[in-house]
């Protein structure tokens, strides 16, 4: 029997990660680097020593500028990076709605596309047949389900990588704003499907630039500056320091005209 | 349950992948094999959509071929081809060329194609260059229905010997994904690697004895050949399928001991590049 709270979903331990800058990725130029000794052009650090924690069942968002490492925690909780220094621990499946559609394949229908990236997601092929009639209801794209998915408007597109993604049954989801594109309507029912998965004990991750739905959805927000953590707890007082720390170089900004 | 037992069922991307993690990693990558099967099906609904003759283009890509090869080697340069009608003799080499080649053209971009899912989500990423590979058998069996066809036509229906190209196939697919592995990796450090693989699979077609046969080999080059697995593999089918004998046993043994040697080098090489995959994309 899971108790809930007490056991830790995802575990960040000192997490840093690093890119290389260099763009050029032809043998001509990496060669003399090698051959001088030298590493691959310079490194730039998208985390510094990042440690959180993430209980079973907890919704936290995530601010910060842009560039700060916000989606690079995203990707390493996905596990499709792999941190430079320290340790990131993952206790269950992963559903990322970062881009939905990224596995569609334009030539294929929306049906052939809900099997394939169900599959992606993890879903056995059975458990993607019972849920089939969901996801497409969900979607609302009856009529359009066997329509190669390059026909489908944006908004169509979106929908049925949404519906996919929320019927992978996830122990963690990561939702990087895609509740922003949409129309009204259907965001108003992903939000209600949010707060499903918070009642059902999903853990959530949140990264988003609108303060008014971090603060509506989240229990506990991080702060995210050049790659450090710099703030950690009550949504009201996270989003508080940030806009604090950004106003006034746009008091700044407009006083210097 | 305990989290170290979850943790185990969803592994995350780590660095620092060891010779000893290639049997679990390969189980893991088993355990995935419906996944594999849905991608493969994607890329063979996504290959030919749009086209006209749609799945017939794998038929027409390989006779085309046998037809001008035939009329340039058999009809002008006057190539012996072991009592066989030239075009039988070089479709049979032809067919399990074309799957080697294709394939590990495909598979060598399968990876860097897939970056905006290689970016977002885990999944085994052999699963990429493999199913790029099990795309191309489809054709394969599209030709080798063709071939028995042409054969039929020839008077030169298959010797029973042929029961064992399923064994000589699959020693043919290692082989082939234990080079498509790496290669599919280097591409995304290095784009020179897909022009790389073109070049020498246009010299390496020279060198195995497709549009001639083996016995045309002077002693001194002989060499080449024996080292060469696709010499094998393709003599070997010619031996099953037109010639009635044994697929030469000592040369295919060698020939399974090279493709299971260059799978498992190719698949450590893989999944020790796996890691930095999203930072290079």
């Amino acid at each position: 029997m899971q108790t809930g709270s007490d056991r830790n979903e995802i575990e960040f331990w000192n997490v840093s990660k690093r890119f290389q800058l260099q763009e050029g990725r032809t043998l001509r130029e990496f060669l003399p680097a090698l051959l001088r000794g030298r590493g691959w052009g310079g490194a730039f650090y998208a985390l510094r020593e990042v440690t959180f924690t993430v209980g079973h069942g907890e919704t936290i968002g995530i601010i910060g500028s842009n560039g700060t490492g916000k989606s690079t925690i995203l990707k390493l909780i996905a596990g499709v990076m792999a941190p430079n220094e320290g340790e990131v621990r993952v206790a269950s499946r992963v559903s990322p709605l970062i881009e939905l559609g990224a596995g569609f394949h334009p030539d294929l229908t929306g049906r052939e596309n809900i099997h394939l990236n169900a599959s992606i997601l993890g879903v056995s092929g059975k458990e993607i047949r019972e849920r089939f009639d969901d996801i497409v209801n969900f979607a609302e794209l009856r009529e359009f389900i066997d329509t190669p998915v390059k026909r489908y408007s944006s908004g169509m597109y979106m929908r049925l990588g949404f519906s996919v993604a929320i019927h992978s049954n996830p122990g963690i989801l990561l939702v990087d704003e895609v509740l922003s594109v949409g129309d009204a309507p259907f965001q108003e029912k992903c939000l209600d499907k949010m707060h499903q998965f918070q009642e059902q004990g999903v853990t959530i991750v949140v990264v988003s630039h609108s303060m008014d739905l971090v603060k509506k959805f989240c229990r506990r927000v991080l702060l995210m500056e050049e790659g450090r953590l710099t703030a950690d707890g009550d949504p009201e007082e996270v989003v508080q320091l940030y806009l604090e720390k950004v106003s006034p170089s746009v008091e700044i900004a407009s006083s210097s005209q | 349950m305990s989290q170290a037992q979850a943790a185990k069922r969803y592994p995350l991307m780590r660095p620092g992948f060891r010779v000893a993690d290639v049997g679990p990693s390969l189980a893991t990558f088993w355990q995935q094999r419906e996944l594999l099967w849905n991608m493969t099906v994607r890329h063979l609904r996504g290959q030919y959509k749009q086209s006209i003759l749609g799945y017939s283009w794998a038929i027409v890509n390989p006779l085309s071929q046998m037809l001008i090869l035939s009329f340039v080697f058999s009809l002008i340069l006057r190539i012996p081809s072991q009592d066989v009608p030239y075009p039988l003799f070089v479709l049979v080499g032809l067919l399990p060329w074309i799957f080697f080649s294709s394939a590990l053209a495909s598979a060598t971009d399968s990876v860097a194609n897939a970056a905006s899912l290689v970016t977002k989500v885990y999944f085994p990423r052999e699963i990429l260059p493999t199913a790029a590979v099990f795309t191309k058998l489809v054709d394969l069996a599209f030709g080798m229905m063709i071939l028995v066809a042409l054969m039929v036509y020839f008077g030169h229906p298959p010797e029973w010997t042929a029961v064992w190209l399923p064994v000589l196939f699959l020693i043919h697919i290692i082989f082939t994904l234990g080079l498509a592995f790496p290669l599919a990796a280097l591409n995304l450090f290095f784009h020179d690697v897909r022009y790389l693989v073109g070049v020498a699979l246009l010299l390496w077609f020279y060198v195995t004895p497709v549009i001639y046969p083996e016995s045309l080999v002077p002693e001194r080059y002989q060499i080449v050949f024996d080292l060469n697995p696709n010499a094998v593999f393709v003599s070997a089918y010619r031996r099953v399928l037109l010639q009635g004998t044994g697929p030469g046993w000592d040369s295919v043994l060698l020939g399974l001991a090279v493709a299971l040697i260059t799978f498992v080098a190719g698949y450590y090489l893989f999944k020790k590049m796996e890691s930095g995959f999203a930072d290079r994309i």
